[in-house]
Protein backbone atom coordinates (compact mmCIF):
# COMPACT_ATOMS: atom_id res chain seq x y z
CA UNK A 1 0.00 0.00 0.00
CA UNK A 2 1.47 3.34 -0.96
CA UNK A 3 1.02 6.10 1.54
CA UNK A 4 0.74 9.62 0.31
CA UNK A 5 2.65 12.03 2.55
CA UNK A 6 2.27 15.72 1.78
CA UNK A 7 3.76 16.77 5.13
CA UNK A 8 7.34 15.52 5.24
CA UNK A 9 8.56 14.61 8.72
CA UNK A 10 5.79 14.91 11.29
CA UNK A 11 6.21 15.70 15.00
CA UNK A 12 3.30 14.63 17.19
CA UNK A 13 2.41 17.15 19.89
CA UNK A 14 0.24 15.28 22.41
CA UNK A 15 -0.63 18.12 24.77
CA UNK A 16 -1.64 17.74 28.40
CA UNK A 17 -5.13 16.43 27.65
CA UNK A 18 -3.75 13.34 25.91
CA UNK A 19 -1.64 12.50 28.93
CA UNK A 20 -4.65 13.01 31.19
CA UNK A 21 -8.30 12.11 30.72
CA UNK A 22 -7.72 11.93 26.97
CA UNK A 23 -5.23 9.07 27.34
CA UNK A 24 -7.54 6.79 25.36
CA UNK A 25 -7.19 9.22 22.44
CA UNK A 26 -3.38 9.07 22.67
CA UNK A 27 -3.21 5.29 22.95
CA UNK A 28 -5.69 4.61 20.15
CA UNK A 29 -4.12 7.19 17.87
CA UNK A 30 -0.72 5.57 18.12
CA UNK A 31 -2.28 2.14 17.70
CA UNK A 32 -4.00 2.98 14.42
CA UNK A 33 -1.03 4.95 13.12
CA UNK A 34 1.09 1.82 13.58
CA UNK A 35 -1.53 -0.33 11.81
CA UNK A 36 -1.56 2.11 8.92
CA UNK A 37 2.22 2.34 8.73
CA UNK A 38 2.28 6.04 9.54
CA UNK A 39 5.43 7.35 11.14
CA UNK A 40 5.76 10.37 13.37
CA UNK A 41 7.88 11.35 16.33
CA UNK A 42 6.19 12.07 19.65
CA UNK A 43 7.45 15.19 21.45
CA UNK A 44 7.91 13.83 24.94
CA UNK A 45 9.31 16.88 26.69
CA UNK A 46 6.51 19.17 25.53
CA UNK A 47 4.91 21.79 27.77
CA UNK A 48 1.31 23.00 28.03
CA UNK A 49 0.27 25.08 25.00
CA UNK A 50 -1.56 27.57 27.23
CA UNK A 51 -4.91 26.62 25.68
CA UNK A 52 -7.48 29.42 25.60
CA UNK A 53 -6.66 30.63 29.08
CA UNK A 54 -3.03 31.78 29.30
CA UNK A 55 -3.30 34.16 26.32
CA UNK A 56 -5.96 36.13 28.21
CA UNK A 57 -3.75 36.61 31.23
CA UNK A 58 -0.42 37.45 29.65
CA UNK A 59 0.38 38.08 25.99
CA UNK A 60 4.01 36.99 26.16
CA UNK A 61 3.28 33.77 28.07
CA UNK A 62 0.53 33.02 25.56
CA UNK A 63 3.12 33.16 22.79
CA UNK A 64 6.10 31.61 24.53
CA UNK A 65 4.47 28.40 25.77
CA UNK A 66 3.44 27.27 22.26
CA UNK A 67 6.67 28.64 20.74
CA UNK A 68 8.77 26.31 22.85
CA UNK A 69 6.85 23.34 21.44
CA UNK A 70 7.30 24.59 17.90
CA UNK A 71 11.00 24.92 18.58
CA UNK A 72 11.16 21.36 19.94
CA UNK A 73 9.58 20.07 16.75
CA UNK A 74 12.16 21.87 14.61
CA UNK A 75 14.93 20.50 16.80
CA UNK A 76 14.07 16.98 15.63
CA UNK A 77 13.90 18.23 12.05
CA UNK A 78 10.14 18.05 11.61
CA UNK A 79 8.35 19.81 8.75
CA UNK A 80 4.91 19.61 10.32
CA UNK A 81 3.55 19.51 13.86
CA UNK A 82 0.44 17.40 14.40
CA UNK A 83 -1.86 17.98 17.36
CA UNK A 84 -4.70 15.68 18.31
CA UNK A 85 -6.34 18.37 20.41
CA UNK A 86 -7.91 21.24 18.43
CA UNK A 87 -7.10 23.53 21.36
CA UNK A 88 -3.40 22.80 21.02
CA UNK A 89 -3.67 23.02 17.22
CA UNK A 90 -5.18 26.48 17.69
CA UNK A 91 -2.55 27.70 20.18
CA UNK A 92 0.38 26.51 18.08
CA UNK A 93 -1.12 28.02 14.92
CA UNK A 94 -1.81 31.27 16.74
CA UNK A 95 1.80 31.68 17.81
CA UNK A 96 2.96 30.78 14.31
CA UNK A 97 0.65 33.52 12.97
CA UNK A 98 1.87 36.24 15.31
CA UNK A 99 5.51 35.30 14.92
CA UNK A 100 5.20 35.34 11.12
CA UNK A 101 3.35 38.61 11.03
CA UNK A 102 5.31 40.76 13.46
CA UNK A 103 9.10 40.91 13.20
CA UNK A 104 9.73 42.37 16.65
CA UNK A 105 7.41 39.88 18.31
CA UNK A 106 9.33 37.09 16.58
CA UNK A 107 12.67 38.49 17.70
CA UNK A 108 11.51 38.83 21.30
CA UNK A 109 10.02 35.33 21.44
CA UNK A 110 13.16 33.86 19.91
CA UNK A 111 15.40 35.71 22.36
CA UNK A 112 13.48 34.17 25.26
CA UNK A 113 13.57 30.73 23.64
CA UNK A 114 17.35 30.99 23.52
CA UNK A 115 17.42 31.97 27.17
CA UNK A 116 15.46 28.80 27.90
CA UNK A 117 18.13 26.84 26.07
CA UNK A 118 15.96 26.14 23.03
CA UNK A 119 16.54 26.81 19.35
CA UNK A 120 14.97 29.98 17.94
CA UNK A 121 11.90 29.04 15.93
CA UNK A 122 12.37 29.50 12.17
CA UNK A 123 8.65 29.43 11.18
CA UNK A 124 9.20 26.38 8.99
CA UNK A 125 6.41 24.18 10.37
CA UNK A 126 2.98 23.44 9.03
CA UNK A 127 0.48 23.03 11.87
CA UNK A 128 -1.92 20.15 11.31
CA UNK A 129 -4.63 18.27 13.17
CA UNK A 130 -4.82 14.48 13.50
CA UNK A 131 -8.02 14.23 11.43
CA UNK A 132 -6.38 16.07 8.53
CA UNK A 133 -3.31 13.94 8.95
CA UNK A 134 -5.14 10.63 8.54
CA UNK A 135 -7.34 12.00 5.77
CA UNK A 136 -4.47 13.38 3.71
CA UNK A 137 -1.98 10.55 4.17
CA UNK A 138 -3.58 7.08 4.15
CA UNK A 139 -6.95 8.53 3.18
CA UNK A 140 -10.27 6.78 2.86
CA UNK A 141 -8.97 3.90 0.73
CA UNK A 142 -6.06 3.18 3.07
CA UNK A 143 -8.42 2.97 6.03
CA UNK A 144 -10.97 0.82 4.20
CA UNK A 145 -8.23 -1.71 3.47
CA UNK A 146 -7.52 -2.18 7.21
CA UNK A 147 -11.08 -2.62 8.46
CA UNK A 148 -11.69 -6.05 9.96
CA UNK A 149 -14.84 -5.22 11.91
CA UNK A 150 -17.03 -3.08 9.64
CA UNK A 151 -19.27 -0.90 11.79
CA UNK A 152 -22.26 -1.43 9.48
CA UNK A 153 -25.41 0.17 10.79
CA UNK A 154 -23.69 2.20 13.51
CA UNK A 155 -25.07 5.72 13.41
CA UNK A 156 -22.52 8.30 14.43
CA UNK A 157 -22.52 12.08 14.82
CA UNK A 158 -19.04 13.58 14.22
CA UNK A 159 -18.22 16.46 16.57
CA UNK A 160 -15.18 18.49 15.46
CA UNK A 161 -15.24 21.36 17.95
CA UNK A 162 -14.72 25.06 17.31
CA UNK A 163 -11.00 25.17 16.95
CA UNK A 164 -10.35 22.28 14.56
CA UNK A 165 -10.43 24.73 11.66
CA UNK A 166 -11.08 28.11 13.19
CA UNK A 167 -10.06 30.84 12.88
CA UNK A 168 -8.74 30.46 9.35
CA UNK A 169 -5.97 33.09 9.56
CA UNK A 170 -4.33 30.82 12.16
CA UNK A 171 -5.13 27.32 10.92
CA UNK A 172 -5.22 28.29 7.22
CA UNK A 173 -8.38 26.22 6.91
CA UNK A 174 -10.23 26.70 3.66
CA UNK A 175 -7.16 28.05 1.91
CA UNK A 176 -5.88 24.78 0.46
CA UNK A 177 -6.95 21.25 -0.36
CA UNK A 178 -5.13 19.84 2.67
CA UNK A 179 -7.40 21.82 5.01
CA UNK A 180 -11.02 21.23 5.89
CA UNK A 181 -13.97 23.61 5.59
CA UNK A 182 -14.08 26.02 8.55
CA UNK A 183 -17.83 25.81 9.19
CA UNK A 184 -18.94 22.49 7.73
CA UNK A 185 -15.95 20.16 7.89
CA UNK A 186 -16.14 16.72 6.25
CA UNK A 187 -12.79 14.97 6.79
CA UNK A 188 -13.84 13.04 9.89
CA UNK A 189 -17.17 12.13 8.22
CA UNK A 190 -15.17 10.48 5.44
CA UNK A 191 -12.92 8.62 7.88
CA UNK A 192 -15.95 7.26 9.76
CA UNK A 193 -17.72 6.24 6.55
CA UNK A 194 -14.59 4.32 5.60
CA UNK A 195 -15.09 2.28 8.79
CA UNK A 196 -18.55 1.29 7.56
CA UNK A 197 -20.42 3.57 9.98
CA UNK A 198 -23.33 5.72 8.92
CA UNK A 199 -22.73 9.43 9.49
CA UNK A 200 -25.98 11.18 10.36
CA UNK A 201 -26.68 14.76 9.25
CA UNK A 202 -25.26 16.86 12.06
CA UNK A 203 -25.42 20.64 12.20
CA UNK A 204 -23.64 20.88 15.54
CA UNK A 205 -20.29 19.72 14.10
CA UNK A 206 -18.45 22.89 15.05
CA UNK A 207 -20.78 24.30 17.69
CA UNK A 208 -19.26 25.54 20.91
CA UNK A 209 -19.23 23.27 24.00
CA UNK A 210 -18.55 26.18 26.35
CA UNK A 211 -15.02 24.82 26.83
CA UNK A 212 -13.13 27.74 28.43
CA UNK A 213 -16.05 28.51 30.74
CA UNK A 214 -17.06 25.03 31.96
CA UNK A 215 -16.15 26.08 35.47
CA UNK A 216 -16.76 29.82 35.42
CA UNK A 217 -20.05 30.01 33.48
CA UNK A 218 -21.54 26.63 34.29
CA UNK A 219 -25.17 27.05 33.25
CA UNK A 220 -24.25 28.37 29.81
CA UNK A 221 -21.71 25.58 29.27
CA UNK A 222 -24.26 22.92 30.24
CA UNK A 223 -26.82 24.31 27.84
CA UNK A 224 -24.29 24.50 25.02
CA UNK A 225 -23.29 20.89 25.63
CA UNK A 226 -26.89 19.74 25.81
CA UNK A 227 -27.52 21.44 22.49
CA UNK A 228 -24.83 19.34 20.81
CA UNK A 229 -26.21 16.10 22.26
CA UNK A 230 -29.75 17.09 21.36
CA UNK A 231 -28.80 17.67 17.75
CA UNK A 232 -27.10 14.26 17.64
CA UNK A 233 -30.10 12.55 19.24
CA UNK A 234 -32.57 14.30 16.95
CA UNK A 235 -30.75 12.93 13.93
CA UNK A 236 -30.80 9.41 15.31
CA UNK A 237 -27.12 9.05 16.27
CA UNK A 238 -26.10 6.13 18.52
CA UNK A 239 -22.97 7.89 19.69
CA UNK A 240 -21.02 11.10 19.44
CA UNK A 241 -17.57 10.76 17.85
CA UNK A 242 -15.16 13.51 18.82
CA UNK A 243 -11.72 14.70 17.75
CA UNK A 244 -11.42 17.17 20.61
CA UNK A 245 -10.38 16.11 24.11
CA UNK A 246 -11.62 19.41 25.55
CA UNK A 247 -15.12 18.87 24.21
CA UNK A 248 -14.96 15.14 24.84
CA UNK A 249 -13.94 15.50 28.47
CA UNK A 250 -16.39 18.36 29.13
CA UNK A 251 -19.28 16.36 27.68
CA UNK A 252 -18.31 13.14 29.44
CA UNK A 253 -17.82 14.65 32.88
CA UNK A 254 -20.99 16.75 32.63
CA UNK A 255 -23.17 13.96 31.24
CA UNK A 256 -24.98 13.33 34.54
CA UNK A 257 -25.78 16.99 35.02
CA UNK A 258 -26.95 17.37 31.42
CA UNK A 259 -29.19 14.31 31.66
CA UNK A 260 -30.70 15.55 34.91
CA UNK A 261 -31.38 19.00 33.61
CA UNK A 262 -32.25 18.45 29.96
CA UNK A 263 -33.57 14.88 29.85
CA UNK A 264 -32.27 11.34 30.16
CA UNK A 265 -32.65 10.76 26.41
CA UNK A 266 -29.61 12.98 25.84
CA UNK A 267 -27.35 10.46 27.53
CA UNK A 268 -25.15 8.91 24.85
CA UNK A 269 -21.69 7.37 24.58
CA UNK A 270 -18.79 9.54 23.50
CA UNK A 271 -15.71 8.11 21.77
CA UNK A 272 -12.63 9.49 20.07
CA UNK A 273 -12.53 8.83 16.33
CA UNK A 274 -9.23 6.97 16.71
CA UNK A 275 -10.82 4.62 19.26
CA UNK A 276 -13.51 3.74 16.75
CA UNK A 277 -10.82 3.24 14.09
CA UNK A 278 -8.82 0.96 16.40
CA UNK A 279 -11.95 -1.04 17.20
CA UNK A 280 -12.85 -1.39 13.51
CA UNK A 281 -9.27 -2.46 12.76
CA UNK A 282 -9.84 -5.45 15.03
CA UNK A 283 -8.30 -4.30 18.31
CA UNK A 284 -9.94 -5.32 21.56
CA UNK A 285 -11.91 -2.76 23.60
CA UNK A 286 -9.16 -2.87 26.24
CA UNK A 287 -6.41 -2.10 23.69
CA UNK A 288 -8.39 0.85 22.35
CA UNK A 289 -9.09 1.92 25.97
CA UNK A 290 -12.82 1.93 25.16
CA UNK A 291 -13.17 0.70 28.73
CA UNK A 292 -11.80 4.00 30.07
CA UNK A 293 -14.56 6.13 28.56
CA UNK A 294 -16.89 7.45 31.23
CA UNK A 295 -19.96 7.04 29.02
CA UNK A 296 -19.61 3.30 28.30
CA UNK A 297 -19.46 3.08 24.49
CA UNK A 298 -19.17 -0.73 24.68
CA UNK A 299 -22.88 -0.88 25.52
CA UNK A 300 -23.45 -0.16 21.83
CA UNK A 301 -20.25 -1.49 20.27
CA UNK A 302 -20.48 -4.96 21.83
CA UNK A 303 -22.67 -6.22 19.00
CA UNK A 304 -19.69 -5.86 16.62
CA UNK A 305 -17.37 -7.98 18.75
CA UNK B 1 -53.43 59.25 21.28
CA UNK B 2 -50.18 57.69 20.10
CA UNK B 3 -47.42 57.65 22.64
CA UNK B 4 -43.91 58.64 21.75
CA UNK B 5 -41.58 55.58 21.90
CA UNK B 6 -38.47 57.55 22.55
CA UNK B 7 -37.76 58.89 26.01
CA UNK B 8 -37.06 62.55 26.25
CA UNK B 9 -39.39 63.73 23.53
CA UNK B 10 -40.81 67.24 23.53
CA UNK B 11 -44.43 67.28 22.45
CA UNK B 12 -46.12 70.51 21.46
CA UNK B 13 -49.80 71.27 21.33
CA UNK B 14 -49.60 72.96 17.98
CA UNK B 15 -46.77 73.16 15.48
CA UNK B 16 -46.90 75.33 12.40
CA UNK B 17 -44.11 75.16 9.82
CA UNK B 18 -44.21 77.48 6.83
CA UNK B 19 -47.84 78.22 7.45
CA UNK B 20 -48.86 74.52 7.54
CA UNK B 21 -50.03 72.93 10.79
CA UNK B 22 -48.42 69.54 11.61
CA UNK B 23 -50.24 66.86 13.53
CA UNK B 24 -49.80 63.27 14.75
CA UNK B 25 -46.23 62.33 15.66
CA UNK B 26 -44.87 65.16 13.54
CA UNK B 27 -45.26 67.51 16.44
CA UNK B 28 -42.77 65.63 18.62
CA UNK B 29 -39.11 66.54 18.82
CA UNK B 30 -36.18 64.70 20.41
CA UNK B 31 -34.59 66.38 23.38
CA UNK B 32 -31.14 67.47 22.46
CA UNK B 33 -28.68 65.23 24.23
CA UNK B 34 -24.99 65.56 24.73
CA UNK B 35 -22.99 62.74 26.20
CA UNK B 36 -19.71 63.65 27.76
CA UNK B 37 -16.81 61.70 29.15
CA UNK B 38 -15.50 60.12 25.96
CA UNK B 39 -11.86 59.21 26.11
CA UNK B 40 -10.19 58.84 22.71
CA UNK B 41 -7.15 57.20 24.29
CA UNK B 42 -9.13 53.96 24.74
CA UNK B 43 -9.05 53.20 21.01
CA UNK B 44 -5.34 54.07 20.76
CA UNK B 45 -4.37 51.91 23.69
CA UNK B 46 -6.32 48.87 22.48
CA UNK B 47 -5.09 49.27 18.90
CA UNK B 48 -1.56 49.23 20.28
CA UNK B 49 -1.85 45.73 21.76
CA UNK B 50 -1.11 42.54 19.84
CA UNK B 51 -4.65 41.24 20.37
CA UNK B 52 -6.42 44.50 19.68
CA UNK B 53 -4.52 45.74 16.64
CA UNK B 54 -7.28 44.86 14.15
CA UNK B 55 -9.95 46.89 16.00
CA UNK B 56 -9.59 49.75 13.52
CA UNK B 57 -10.57 47.61 10.54
CA UNK B 58 -14.12 47.06 11.84
CA UNK B 59 -16.88 48.65 9.78
CA UNK B 60 -19.67 47.80 12.23
CA UNK B 61 -21.63 45.43 9.98
CA UNK B 62 -22.56 43.16 12.88
CA UNK B 63 -21.72 39.85 11.17
CA UNK B 64 -19.76 38.85 14.28
CA UNK B 65 -22.67 39.54 16.58
CA UNK B 66 -25.43 37.94 14.49
CA UNK B 67 -23.77 34.53 14.79
CA UNK B 68 -22.33 34.96 18.28
CA UNK B 69 -22.68 31.93 20.59
CA UNK B 70 -22.80 34.03 23.73
CA UNK B 71 -25.40 36.52 22.55
CA UNK B 72 -28.15 33.88 22.83
CA UNK B 73 -27.52 33.75 26.55
CA UNK B 74 -26.73 37.36 27.24
CA UNK B 75 -28.43 40.04 25.13
CA UNK B 76 -25.92 42.58 26.41
CA UNK B 77 -23.07 40.60 24.88
CA UNK B 78 -22.11 41.85 21.45
CA UNK B 79 -18.68 42.16 19.84
CA UNK B 80 -19.93 44.86 17.46
CA UNK B 81 -21.15 46.96 20.37
CA UNK B 82 -17.97 46.40 22.40
CA UNK B 83 -15.85 47.56 19.47
CA UNK B 84 -18.08 50.58 18.92
CA UNK B 85 -17.92 51.64 22.57
CA UNK B 86 -14.18 51.10 22.79
CA UNK B 87 -13.52 53.17 19.70
CA UNK B 88 -15.75 55.97 20.93
CA UNK B 89 -13.99 55.71 24.25
CA UNK B 90 -17.27 55.42 26.14
CA UNK B 91 -15.81 54.21 29.42
CA UNK B 92 -19.08 54.61 31.29
CA UNK B 93 -20.91 52.21 28.95
CA UNK B 94 -18.02 49.72 29.08
CA UNK B 95 -18.11 49.78 32.88
CA UNK B 96 -21.83 49.03 32.81
CA UNK B 97 -21.03 45.84 30.88
CA UNK B 98 -19.29 44.34 33.93
CA UNK B 99 -21.35 41.13 33.76
CA UNK B 100 -21.06 40.68 29.99
CA UNK B 101 -17.61 41.74 28.78
CA UNK B 102 -15.86 38.61 30.08
CA UNK B 103 -18.25 35.98 28.79
CA UNK B 104 -16.73 35.22 25.36
CA UNK B 105 -16.33 31.43 24.98
CA UNK B 106 -13.74 31.72 22.20
CA UNK B 107 -15.66 29.68 19.61
CA UNK B 108 -14.08 31.82 16.87
CA UNK B 109 -17.15 31.99 14.67
CA UNK B 110 -16.91 35.81 14.66
CA UNK B 111 -13.24 35.81 13.71
CA UNK B 112 -13.92 33.36 10.91
CA UNK B 113 -16.87 35.28 9.50
CA UNK B 114 -15.60 38.87 9.75
CA UNK B 115 -15.47 40.28 6.21
CA UNK B 116 -12.86 42.85 7.21
CA UNK B 117 -10.28 40.58 8.77
CA UNK B 118 -10.82 41.81 12.32
CA UNK B 119 -9.59 39.17 14.78
CA UNK B 120 -12.82 39.66 16.68
CA UNK B 121 -12.29 37.14 19.47
CA UNK B 122 -8.86 38.61 20.20
CA UNK B 123 -10.23 42.17 20.07
CA UNK B 124 -13.03 41.32 22.51
CA UNK B 125 -10.41 40.00 24.93
CA UNK B 126 -8.26 43.09 24.37
CA UNK B 127 -11.22 45.32 25.25
CA UNK B 128 -11.96 43.25 28.34
CA UNK B 129 -8.32 43.39 29.35
CA UNK B 130 -8.35 47.16 28.97
CA UNK B 131 -11.43 47.40 31.19
CA UNK B 132 -9.76 45.19 33.80
CA UNK B 133 -6.47 47.05 33.69
CA UNK B 134 -8.10 50.45 34.14
CA UNK B 135 -10.46 49.29 36.85
CA UNK B 136 -13.62 49.81 34.79
CA UNK B 137 -14.80 46.32 35.71
CA UNK B 138 -14.15 44.03 38.66
CA UNK B 139 -12.37 40.72 38.27
CA UNK B 140 -14.79 38.14 36.86
CA UNK B 141 -14.99 34.33 37.21
CA UNK B 142 -13.54 33.81 33.71
CA UNK B 143 -10.41 35.77 34.56
CA UNK B 144 -10.10 34.05 37.92
CA UNK B 145 -10.11 30.70 36.10
CA UNK B 146 -7.63 31.88 33.44
CA UNK B 147 -5.19 32.98 36.15
CA UNK B 148 -5.70 29.74 37.99
CA UNK B 149 -4.88 27.85 34.80
CA UNK B 150 -1.61 29.71 34.27
CA UNK B 151 -0.75 29.28 37.93
CA UNK B 152 -1.36 25.51 37.72
CA UNK B 153 0.89 25.25 34.65
CA UNK B 154 3.66 27.19 36.38
CA UNK B 155 3.48 25.25 39.62
CA UNK B 156 3.20 21.77 38.16
CA UNK B 157 6.15 21.55 35.85
CA UNK B 158 4.68 23.08 32.71
CA UNK B 159 1.76 20.72 32.36
CA UNK B 160 -1.80 20.54 33.59
CA UNK B 161 -4.07 17.65 34.35
CA UNK B 162 -7.82 17.68 34.71
CA UNK B 163 -7.57 16.63 38.34
CA UNK B 164 -5.08 19.32 39.30
CA UNK B 165 -7.13 21.94 37.53
CA UNK B 166 -10.36 20.57 38.98
CA UNK B 167 -9.10 20.64 42.53
CA UNK B 168 -7.60 24.11 42.12
CA UNK B 169 -10.94 25.31 40.73
CA UNK B 170 -12.82 23.75 43.62
CA UNK B 171 -10.51 25.56 46.02
CA UNK B 172 -11.24 28.84 44.24
CA UNK B 173 -14.93 28.25 44.86
CA UNK B 174 -16.10 26.98 41.48
CA UNK B 175 -18.67 24.21 41.62
CA UNK B 176 -17.05 21.48 39.61
CA UNK B 177 -18.34 18.01 40.29
CA UNK B 178 -20.90 16.32 42.45
CA UNK B 179 -20.17 13.15 44.38
CA UNK B 180 -22.16 11.21 41.81
CA UNK B 181 -19.98 12.59 39.00
CA UNK B 182 -16.85 11.58 40.88
CA UNK B 183 -18.13 8.04 41.34
CA UNK B 184 -19.12 7.69 37.68
CA UNK B 185 -15.68 8.98 36.78
CA UNK B 186 -13.54 6.90 39.07
CA UNK B 187 -14.85 3.43 38.15
CA UNK B 188 -13.65 3.33 34.52
CA UNK B 189 -10.51 5.27 35.43
CA UNK B 190 -9.47 2.79 38.08
CA UNK B 191 -10.45 -0.23 35.95
CA UNK B 192 -8.38 0.96 32.99
CA UNK B 193 -5.47 2.03 35.19
CA UNK B 194 -5.66 5.57 33.86
CA UNK B 195 -5.95 7.03 37.34
CA UNK B 196 -2.18 6.74 37.84
CA UNK B 197 -1.43 9.09 34.94
CA UNK B 198 -3.96 11.58 36.18
CA UNK B 199 -2.58 11.79 39.68
CA UNK B 200 1.00 12.15 38.58
CA UNK B 201 1.38 14.17 35.39
CA UNK B 202 4.85 14.17 33.89
CA UNK B 203 6.89 17.29 34.18
CA UNK B 204 9.00 19.18 31.68
CA UNK B 205 12.65 18.22 32.31
CA UNK B 206 14.19 21.65 32.49
CA UNK B 207 11.17 23.37 33.96
CA UNK B 208 12.86 25.50 36.62
CA UNK B 209 14.99 27.27 34.06
CA UNK B 210 12.09 27.67 31.62
CA UNK B 211 9.85 28.93 34.37
CA UNK B 212 12.24 31.67 35.40
CA UNK B 213 12.57 32.83 31.77
CA UNK B 214 8.77 32.80 31.46
CA UNK B 215 8.41 34.89 34.59
CA UNK B 216 10.87 37.42 33.21
CA UNK B 217 9.16 37.44 29.80
CA UNK B 218 5.75 38.03 31.34
CA UNK B 219 6.85 41.47 32.48
CA UNK B 220 7.47 42.53 28.89
CA UNK B 221 4.93 44.61 27.00
CA UNK B 222 4.21 43.25 23.54
CA UNK B 223 3.36 45.62 20.72
CA UNK B 224 2.11 44.71 17.25
CA UNK B 225 5.31 45.55 15.39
Amino acid sequence: MSTNNPYGKVAFYPGCALDGLGKSYDVSLRLVAEDLGLKFERLDDYNCCGALEVKNVNTMAGLLLPARNLSLARKIGANAIMSACPGCHYSLSRTQYYMSKYTKVREKVNAYLEKMGEKPYDLQLMTIHAVEYFYNTVGVEGIKAKVKRPLTGLKVAPYYGCLYTRPKPYTLAGYMKLKDDPERPIFMDELLKALGAEVVPFEAKTMCCGGPHVYSDVEVALHLEARILKEARRNGADMLVVDCPLGGVALETNMNKIAEKYGEDLRMPIVYFTQLMAFAFGHSPEEALLTANLTNPMSILKKYL
Amino acid sequence: MEKPIIKGVIEKEKVVVDGIELDGTWNAFLVERTQTGYDPSVWDEIANTLEGVTISACWQCGTCTSGCTMREYDPNFGPRKFIDLARKGDKQALAELQDSLWRCVSCQKCTHRCPKGVMVEEVVHAIHNYALKHGLVKKDPGTVFDELFLDTVMKNGGRISELLLGSASAKAGFVTMSLRDLITMSVPLIKSGLIKDLLKPNKVKNWDRIKSVLEEAMKEEVRPE
